[in-house]
């Protein structure tokens, strides 16, 4: 115990944050890869076990939005049970769902991405992160810190004392909120939404100051995809699947997510343990998408809350046809989304049949399949199961959003490099740029995992023989 | 004085769960109702809410370090983790050293007096399974008496 040990550097997960870019014999880029490392055996770990257990192990996959996996894999669970849920129960699953994506919005925006624009990304590293922001501004620091917790909150008032969401079970929830509880969330909501009217105003300030750039940076042409409800508007918990393509025509539209197969395939590329889904119409990469806060709002035409709707409206205007391509963008969307989620956490406070105790409906049938999706904060998620006859899991499938977004991640990244390599030469500030194109997308990469220590990202540039020319490193 | 144990780590994922593990044993020994044991899977900046409002928290957490042995045992303060405090690097969390200084300067006043990590060395963490390993599995023991040494001195 008295030995020095090193903490610095340290990579929990081997090729975390990882990105090769390959040069071609002129010293342009040839490609650029970004490598996602994933958990393995998750599948084989799941055969064998009841569906009624999926949704507390699910939300074990992922320490940054274990609610998401937790609804998604319960809403499959409703399905293997053939049952409909209590307006109460589906209630109360919509309350723990916005407040996750209320939560890891601010997160995001407040402590990763903010310090991006509100220092310029060629900041100094070392003033260019959450400390810098608390340092030069504090109060906005506050904001951030608030609205997350207030998230947080409404996570553990709906779970059982248990840190771990355990709110959900197949057929309905585990708990009713009590009165008092609802009247809690009640009397701090207004403030929470006037900090994400804030936030809003903040990043879309941003972007119209700094218009060229930000629509220009990473701007790719991809479709979108996204939930939608019944009048078209975003939807976070149950709708159906709408794509898009980047001139704003709909491709496909009311697709029931049980039907998921029938737009969507998945491609395996041996350099990423992450698969890479795409549009089967368009084929392998042509069918390249993008999902989250930017592919929602692009999909849909509408919020459900007056304010929000408000945003949605001006956002939609960026562009003429309503689409906004711009990786950038991805941060403004983000802010609209949880402006969004807080009006709509008020809304279902103020409901009368919140409170209600009729929150679980059981019933004798197990049906072979079930799927459930949602739109986690990063996008869309779908959880797949097989069962058999007494509900022990065959087969599973999960495709997370970072999954959806690997395609367009990649293409992010190859992007900015191709701006900032020529002719051999490299521009300085590359780092900076990639990191920031990635950052974005929100990416989920540690599924699991979390990091006591240092997660650096690495940029390897390989010459056209495949000799390693030169490792940045964050 | 309201004290926490809480332990960090994915009791899927092979050994990254060790301090879950250890968290549940402790909860097995510990009757005293001034202090909470608690175990979570999820991590950074989360971690705040959980931490504030305690004197004196004790955090179990799994470590790979660049030369430690697997199943070692280490007592870290937050300070051990001053050089890792730089959340731009990571695209997507702050790690437990940014949160806490996070904490420190955003809910002044609210944040524990004293925290102490205890970390266990581990090395493979991307195999979905609910067993540690051998090494990591035989320091339980040695890390929960650790602990309750720890807590009968505060």
């Amino acid at each position: 115990m008295t030995r020095k040990i090193v903490i610095e550097p340290v990579t929990r997960v081997e090729g975390h944050g990882k990105v090769t870019i390959h040069l071609d014999d002129k010293g342009n880029v040839a490609q650029a890869r970004f490598h996602v490392t994933q958990v393995r055996g998750f599948e084989k770990f799941c055969e064998g076990r009841l569906f009624w257990e999926m949704p507390l192990i699910t939300a074990r996959i992922c320490g940054i939005c274990p609610v998401s996996h937790h609804l998604a894999s319960a809403k499959a669970g409703d399905v293997i049970l053939g049952v409909k849920l209590t307006p109460t129960a589906e209630m109360l699953r919509r309350l723990i769902h916005m407040a996750q994506i209320v939560q890891s919005h601010s997160l995001h925006f407040f402590h990763l991405a903010s310090p991006d624009f509100l220092f310029g990304m060629d900041a100094d590293p070392a003033k260019r992160n959450i400390m810098g922001i608390i340092a030069e501004m504090p109060e906005l620091a506050q904001k951030g810190v608030r609205i997350r917790a207030f998230g947080q909150k409404i996570i553990e008032m709906l779970g059982d004392k248990r840190v771990h969401p355990d709110a959900a079970i197949p057929g309905g929830m585990n708990k009713a909120l009590a009165p008092d509880r609802r009247d809690e969330i009640l009397s701090q909501v207004d403030d929470i939404i006037t900090d994400c009217q804030f936030a809003v105003d903040l990043i879309k300030n941003y972007c119209s100051e700094n218009r060229e750039m930000a629509d220009s940076f990473a701007n790719l042409t991809t479709g979108y995809l996204g939930l939608v409800d019944g009048n078209g508007n975003v939807e976070y918990y149950d709708g159906k699947l709408r794509l898009k393509n980047s001139q704003g025509i709909i491709l496909e539209d009311d697709i029931a997510p049980e039907s998921y197969l029938s737009i969507i395939e998945e491609k395996v590329e041996d350099w990423s343990y992450l698969k890479f889904p795409y549009y089967k119409k368009l084929g392998y990469p042509g069918g390249i998408y993008r999902v989250g806060p930017l592919g929602r709002l692009n999909v849909a035409d509408g919020c459900t809350t007056p304010l929000a709707n408000k945003e949605f409206t001006e956002f939609k205007q960026l562009n003429s046809n309503g689409i906004v391509t711009g990786s950038l963008y991805f941060h403004h969307a983000r802010m609209i989304e949880m402006l969004n989620c807080a009006e709509e956490i008020k809304a279902l406070v103020q409901n009368k049949l919140i409170c209600s105790k009729e929150i679980w409906v059981n019933s004798n049938k197990i049906n072979e399949e079930g799927i459930g999706v949602i739109e986690a904060p990063r996008g869309t998620l779908i959880h797949h199961y097989w069962v058999d006859a007494s509900g022990k899991i065959r087969k599973v499938n999960l495709i997370v959003a970072t999954g959806h977004n690997n395609l367009a991640m990649n293409r992010a990244v190859y992007e900015v490099a191709r701006e900032f390599i020529k002719d051999g030469k490299v521009t300085e500030g590359i780092l900076n740029r990639v990191e920031v194109a990635i950052r974005c997308y929100d990416p989920c990469l540690s599924c699991s995992t979390h990091a006591l220590g240092q997660m650096p990202l690495e940029i390897t540039i390989c010459e056209s023989d495949g000799s390693v020319r030169q490792v940045l490193r964050s | 004085m309201r004290t926490l144990v809480l332990g960090i780590g994915n009791p899927i994922l092979g050994d990254d769960g060790v301090g879950f593990h250890i968290a549940q044993e402790l909860a097995r020994k510990i009757k005293d109702e001034n202090i909470d044991v608690k175990d979570t899977s999820i991590d950074g900046l989360n971690l705040l809410e959980l931490i504030v409002g305690y004197d004196n928290v004790i955090i179990i957490d799994a470590i790979m370090t660049q030369d430690g042995e697997i199943g070692e045992i280490y007592r870290l303060r937050p300070e051990n983790f001053a050089k890792t405090v730089h959340s731009t690097t990571s695209p997507h969390n702050a790690n437990l050293a940014t949160a806490i200084e996070i904490g420190k300067k955003c809910l002044v006043g609210q944040m524990p007096a004293k925290i102490v990590v205890f970390a266990v060395s581990i090395r493979e963490v991307t195999r979905v399974t609910e067993e540690m390993t051998g090494k990591v599995r035989e320091a339980v023991p040695g890390a929960v008496n650790l602990i309750l040494e720890e807590l009968a001195s505060t």
